[in-house]
């Protein structure tokens, strides 16, 4: 074996990017954790709630929150498009080799990088359709309401009509999207305390493991249960009709139910509004 | 000079490379089955007789070794798609794994080939030296004794110790590869072994500086082959992890602390 021959070589001043190497790859574990898992978990949650409590009102809860779309900028489009950058260049420089080495951690390793990338086209279809109202050449046309023009509610309905598109890959499409998410989440909390020197042990590991399997699975059943509720909700002709009207009239694109708001009606009268 | 026709045959396909750059190339041989053969000593019957199976004259196949006792890791090569030595790769135990009776060999795909099966692992002494993979006790003077060792510490840093640098964690790794630059386990695995050292620790920061840039401990993606095919059962991924921690705590004193004083 033949020694390396450049040792005495000047060394060119290293990048930015390398300077901060460690720095950089530190904050990619810690963005996929602190916002961006950390919201999965309750946009999860609130979405079980179709099943069981209250949807509507955590919907609009939500929406109501002070400095929202502060929060959406600085905790949510940031960090998600600061992980998904690093995240794909980190798995363009890999090779895996699951076939050849086809032990269990090597495909949860792969499956990592394949749902990454999943969940990175989902959360971006998801976004720019349900926040920033693109159509994607009308091949999407599932807008989400809050509540209709005299405040009906109207989220749960909306979500319905979504995942009960006449397209199936709309619901198929959410189902991969929403598990690549939950898989990433809970594999990325797993491999994350290798990582910042949590878990140290191999018992430890398999411990931390129990508990983000758990995690996986609660926020799993948590999607199951909202997906069943929408995918079976019996939405009412009027609701229907309701939604294809504001979609139609609307002149913005963005955020329909941000103007809706601005005039709620109560309850009664708008019951008798509907048409 | 064939095989005599009257014993049962084990057919080596064998991936070859004339030199560095060459185009690589399979070629196939028959090597008459005895009872305990290991590749070693089919491979030496090939260079013996390097007639290839359609009887065509060849060259003995190059492939590298030293201690023939899994002690020294020269001969590791790709044995049937998985990395591991070739004088502890035994015939009765690969012949189980292949019912058909073909046995492939392979260099390994991480390092620059020399000749055929012989790479060259410098990638690996280099990352030795990058990390200081020694306890610096050179000079004139007495330092006296060394420290007392504990024999929880002995335990693991004799885990440790077993590193023999074949090579096998960087093979089976889907984030070492050819034209990158990351260190890998066995590199991570002996900074952690030297930074348990009583002495070897002074030179613990500088491990861990040089472990923090791009290359280094961060680019693990924990796919866990590495503990997997490790001949010697060092316990890899601990190693990572130790490191991990190690880094993540230099990480906030250098922070906290500023960079040190020259």
């Amino acid at each position: 074996m033949s020694a390396d021959a450049s040792p005495n070589a000047q060394a060119p001043q290293p990048s930015l990017l390398a300077q901060n190497h460690f720095l950089l790859r530190r904050l990619h574990s810690l963005s996929g954790i602190v916002p961006i898992g950390v919201f999965l978990i309750f946009h999860l949650f609130t979405n079980f709630q179709m099943l069981v409590g209250n949807f509507q009102h955590e919907v609009e809860f939500i929406h109501n929150m002070p400095a929202l779309i502060y929060i959406e900028i600085l905790g949510l489009w940031l960090p998600i498009g600061f992980h998904a950058v690093l995240g794909i260049a980190y798995t363009l420089g890999s090779n895996p080799n699951s076939i050849q080495y086809p032990y269990m951690d090597n495909w949860r390793y792969t499956l990592q990088r394949v749902t990454g990338i999943l969940a990175f086209l989902f959360i971006f279809v998801h976004g720019a359709k349900l926040r920033w109202g693109f159509t994607f050449g009308g091949y999407l046309d599932t807008p989400f309401y809050l509540h209709g023009p005299h405040g009906e509610p109207l989220a749960t309905a909306s979500t319905a009509i979504a995942l009960q598109h006449a397209f199936p890959w709309v619901l198929v499409g959410y189902v991969v999207g929403v598990y690549a998410c939950v898989y990433h989440w809970a594999n990325g909390l797993w491999t994350a305390a290798i990582s910042w020197g949590l878990t140290l042990s191999v018992a430890a590991q398999r411990r931390w493991g129990v508990f983000c399997v758990g995690l996986g699975l609660a926020l799993a059943v948590f999607s199951a249960g909202a997906i069943y509720k929408a995918a079976t909700y019996p939405v009412a002709d009027q609701q229907r009709e309701m939604i294809r009207l504001m979609e139609a009239g609307r002149t913005l694109p963005a955020a329909p139910h941000d103007k809706v708001l601005e005039l709620p009606l109560p309850a009664e009268e708008a019951h008798e509004a509907a048409p | 000079m064939t095989a005599p026709a009257n014993t049962k045959n084990i057919r080596f396909k064998i991936k070859r490379q004339d030199g560095p750059g060459k185009a690589s190339y399979w070629q196939t041989f028959d090597v008459p089955y005895k009872p305990n053969l290991n590749v070693i000593s089919c491979l030496q019957y090939i260079a013996e007789h390097p007639v290839t199976v359609a009887g065509e004259k060849s060259t003995p196949v190059v492939w590298d070794c030293n201690c023939l006792e899994e002690v020294c890791g020269a001969c590791t090569m790709v044995i049937n798609g998985k990395v591991r030595q070739s004088c502890s790769a035994l015939l009765d135990e690969l012949l189980k794994e292949t019912p058909g009776g073909m046995v492939t060999l392979e260099p390994m795909t991480k390092f620059p080939v020399v000749r055929d099966l012989w790479v060259d692992r410098s990638r690996m002494f280099n990352a030795l030296k990058t990390i200081q993979a020694w306890v610096p006790i050179d000079g004139t003077h007495d330092l006296g004794e060394g420290p007392k060792e504990s024999a929880e510490n002995q335990d693991v840093r004799y885990s440790l110790s077993r590193c023999m640098t074949c090579g096998c964690c960087l093979e089976a790794c889907p984030q070492f590869l050819l034209g990158n630059q990351f260190i890998g386990a066995q590199a991570i695995s002996q900074a952690r072994y030297f930074n348990l050292h009583g002495t070897g620790k002074v030179l613990a920061d500088q491990r861990l500086d040089a472990m923090m840039g791009p290359g280094g401990i961060t680019d693990c993606g924990n796919a866990q082959n590495c503990v997997k095919v490790c001949p010697k059962e060092i316990p890899l991924t601990e190693s990572i992890a130790a490191i991990g921690r190690q880094a993540t705590v230099h990480a906030v004193k250098r922070f906290f602390n500023g960079p040190p004083r020259k």
